[in-house]
């Protein structure tokens, strides 16, 4: 412990050590009646951190070329040791990820944290959806077995009723007329390199954003003021004095929930991995033969449905368009400086509305 | 000009057909359009139109063998699609059955032709469609030899003999064949296993023509022994998949610990 | 001061389950990248013996290192690692010299492996190898 302390004081005495701790861990100060619901963040840094490690592992012994991808990963599964479990990580993560994401932008949606001045911290958040979207969708076809060519197949042809440039908009995201060779290659260098690397930029840029306005207050809890009491002339940080200090308390939180989420986590790579894969992902892709009952992945389960629903796939497409360009300028639109959604009515039901509605779409898009 | 351009269309149809037969082992209906011989004899009374109904529920139709496989003749041209110069074949004579169908059986043509039923051929002895029927034909199981079947010709004592030899290898090819392919789709490696199985279940399948009760005992002990080494392959992958579900509750209950103990730290400082 | 000897408590219970986790990761990790054994096991190797004439080298993969087969042109064969003694470079076999040079520091061996001239501290090392009914068994 001496020798710890000894070593602290070496480094405080050359770059300042004691300052930054006390400016950024044991006196940065959060709401006092901050809840869980805070640590989802960190959590996503924590499986986002994962991912890259595991992509790594894999990346070793993958082999990203159409004959020999579906070869290199049943290598992986079966011969290499823990090679199982590494790719179970990576593939169950992804899942996580998406599924912990969605968690933490309902939570932010809930408490309103988005109201100005956080409409920055809601529009990186927002993208940062988009691309971990698109980076479980780059990332699904990899493995090159029937479900990600056929997903890809069907994800990639949707493009198609975009009016004029659709046709052509698709061969260009395939690189060819139909999913191949060609497509495994762009959608190798976008899943492992253009993605990964924007999203790591967003990351900061998500972080810087909510490092300069300072924590949101829950709008709940007694004795705290629910509306937003930012005003557009100039600009201030929202400090907490008085609350709690975010080393070690809420350090000990985000642990907490990162340990409950391994937990979850885990149980699922060791005891279902199958909730994520159909036997069509066992079986080499062949362009010669669709496999029946071809579903996209639980996430895109609810565009798939929206697709299908409506008579045209231009005006689902577009339905859809609208859907996530007004939860990106939700911030915008939603102007109003109450906080608390209890004191909210109609954004109430347009919340669990929406929910139940994606939830529902969801449902049917898995049994139709 | 025609010809050049349609035939490699086929061919690659047929090529897509054998090989999505041989990946999914029937378990994906190939997809094929109608053929001119279905749409017409398919709505002919009796004797012209039985034969398609019995098709439908045969192996043959479940793997997109279609009547002109067997029979011959154009099925894209209605109009002369039963002309000798298409290569029509019509129905064979009785003598002439184990021929037609050892044109894609020709293993089983050849264990048939040694055994005493194809030595028996032209003197009263049963062809293919004796025992297995014709349009309707199944996939071959043991179940084909059977005292109704067999007693048409000849009493069941010898019959039984074989068929109760074969029995338990029968129902262990089955089993072991379920278990691979319920690990394939688990997404463990089973191409190895598969491929031995595929081998084996070749072997005692050529066992099914033979009516020597010895040749018959002999040849499935030793197929037995051979099964017996699969299952001890699979055993082997049983018990990895139960080692890690063990490993797995281990490292769940870990990360439920590290849980409750980062909770309780935190809530020493939460009492300050 | 009951929250100290709690605190101190769960302090080291923490390190212990923290460690426990860390080699729950490295080791897996550690199995995941270690080289293969069995990939490199020495396994024997057939040629045909009309497949080297005499006077030719036949250079091969051999226990996942390069291997040299050589029939002298007296008729003898040997099998020789064909990994230069001296900085590991890959020996090449000199047809009309009969001897290996390795092209690095213009080592040179006779055709079962003595050192003749240049660096390499010693010979190349021989790999067993027998002949039998034209065939040549390496390993």
């Amino acid at each position: 412990m001496a020798l710890i302390k000894r070593l602290y004081n070496w480094l405080d005495l050359r770059i300042g050590a004691k300052e930054i701790v006390e400016q950024e861990l044991t006196g940065y100060l959060l709401p006092k009646n901050i809840n869980e619901w805070y640590s989802l963040g960190s959590v996503l840094l924590v499986i986002f951190t994962l991912q890259v490690v595991t992509g790594l592992l894999l990346l070793v012994y993958y082999v990203p070329d159409a004959e020999k991808a579906f070869k290199s990963v049943t290598y992986i599964m079966n011969e290499l040791p823990y090679g199982w479990l590494i790719r179970l990580c990576h593939a169950v993560g992804s899942n996580m990820m998406v599924a912990v994401l969605i968690m933490h932008m309902l939570s932010t949606l809930f408490m309103k944290s988005y109201k100005s001045p956080r409409e920055l911290n809601w529009l990186t958040g927002f993208m940062l959806f988009t691309l971990v979207q698109g980076i479980s969708l780059t990332g699904y076809l990899l493995p090159w077995s029937q479900l990600s060519f056929w997903a890809t197949t069907v994800a990639t042809n949707s493009a198609a009723a975009i009016p004029v440039v659709g046709p052509y908009l698709v061969e260009f995201l395939r690189g060819s007329k139909l999913v191949g060779p060609a497509t495994l290659g762009r959608f190798f260098a976008l899943h492992v390199g253009v993605i990964p690397a924007v999203i790591a930029g967003l990351i900061g840029a998500h972080l810087f954003c909510l490092k300069r306005t300072g924590i949101s207050t829950p709008p709940f809890g007694a004795n705290t003021e629910t509306g937003t009491h930012w005003s557009p002339e100039h600009y201030r940080y929202e400090s907490h004095p008085g609350g709690i200090p975010f080393f070690p308390n809420y350090a000990l939180q985000d642990l907490t929930s990162i340990s409950v989420y391994f937990a979850v986590f885990l149980a699922v790579v060791f005891f279902a991995p199958n909730l994520l894969f159909t036997p069509d992902a066992f079986v080499p892709a062949n362009a010669f033969q669709t496999p029946a009952h071809i579903k996209p992945e639980w996430y895109f389960l609810a565009n798939y449905q929206t697709l299908k629903i409506f008579p045209s796939e231009l005006l689902g497409l577009s339905v859809q368009a609208a859907a996530m360009t007004f939860l990106a300028l939700l911030p915008f639109i939603d102007r109003s400086p109450e906080r608390n959604p209890f004191k909210r009515p109609l954004f109430l039901a347009c919340f669990f509305g929406g929910f139940l509605l994606w939830v529902g779409l969801s449902v049917w898009g898995h049994y139709s | 000009m025609m010809m050049r351009i349609k035939f490699p269309r086929t061919l690659l149809a047929t090529a897509a057909v054998l090989l999505g037969v041989g990946l999914f082992c029937g378990s994906a209906r190939a997809e094929q359009p109608e053929t001119v011989c279905i749409q017409c004899h398919g709505s002919l009374p009796d004797r012209l139109g039985a034969p398609v109904k019995l098709w439908r529920t045969s192996v043959h139709a479940e793997n997109g063998i279609s009547c002109n496989a067997c029979h011959g003749g154009d099925p894209k041209d209605a109009a002369d699609a039963m002309n000798r110069s298409r290569g029509f074949l019509g129905a064979p004579k009785e003598a002439d059955i184990p021929a037609f169908c050892g044109r894609c059986h020709p293993g089983v043509l050849k264990d048939y032709l040694a055994s005493a039923h194809g030595r028996a051929l032209g003197k009263g002895g049963p062809t293919c469609v004796t025992c297995h029927t014709n349009h309707a034909v199944q996939r071959a199981s043991l179940t084909i030899i059977n005292e109704k079947t067999c007693s048409r010709c000849h009493s069941f004592e010898r019959a039984r003999v074989i068929r109760d030899a074969m029995q338990q290898t029968e129902g262990s090819i089955v089993s072991i064949d379920r278990r691979i392919k319920t690990y394939q789709s688990q997404g463990v490696d089973t191409e190895r296993l598969g491929k031995s199985l595929f081998a084996v279940r070749n072997r005692f399948h050529s066992l099914f023509h033979e009516v020597s009760v010895t040749k018959v005992q002999g040849e499935s002990a030793q197929i037995n022994g051979e099964l017996a080494k699969l299952d001890r392959d699979l055993k082997v992958i049983e018990e990895t998949r139960a080692k890690r579900k063990v490993v797995g509750g281990i490292v769940v209950a870990g990360a439920l610990i590290l849980a409750i103990l980062f909770h309780l730290l935190k809530k020493t400082y939460d009492e300050k | 001061m009951e929250n100290d000897g709690r605190r101190k408590f769960l302090g080291v219970c923490l390190a212990g389950a923290s460690a426990a986790a860390a080699a729950a990761v490295v080791y897996p990790v550690f199995r995941y990248l270690a080289p293969r054994s069995d990939q490199q096991g020495s396994n024997k190797i057939e040629f045909a013996e009309s497949d080297l004439p005499a006077g030719e080298a036949k250079f091969f993969e051999y226990a996942g290192s390069s291997a040299v087969l050589v029939k002298t042109s007296a008729g003898a064969v040997v099998a020789l690692s064909a990994v230069c003694t001296h900085l590991g470079c890959i020996v090449q076999w000199e047809k009309d010299k009969q001897d290996f040079l390795c092209p690095c520091h213009a080592g040179r061996y006779t055709p079962d492996g003595t050192v003749v001239s240049g660096p390499p501290p010693r010979p190349l090392a021989k790999i067993p190898v027998s002949v039998a009914n034209g065939k040549i068994t390496v390993g």
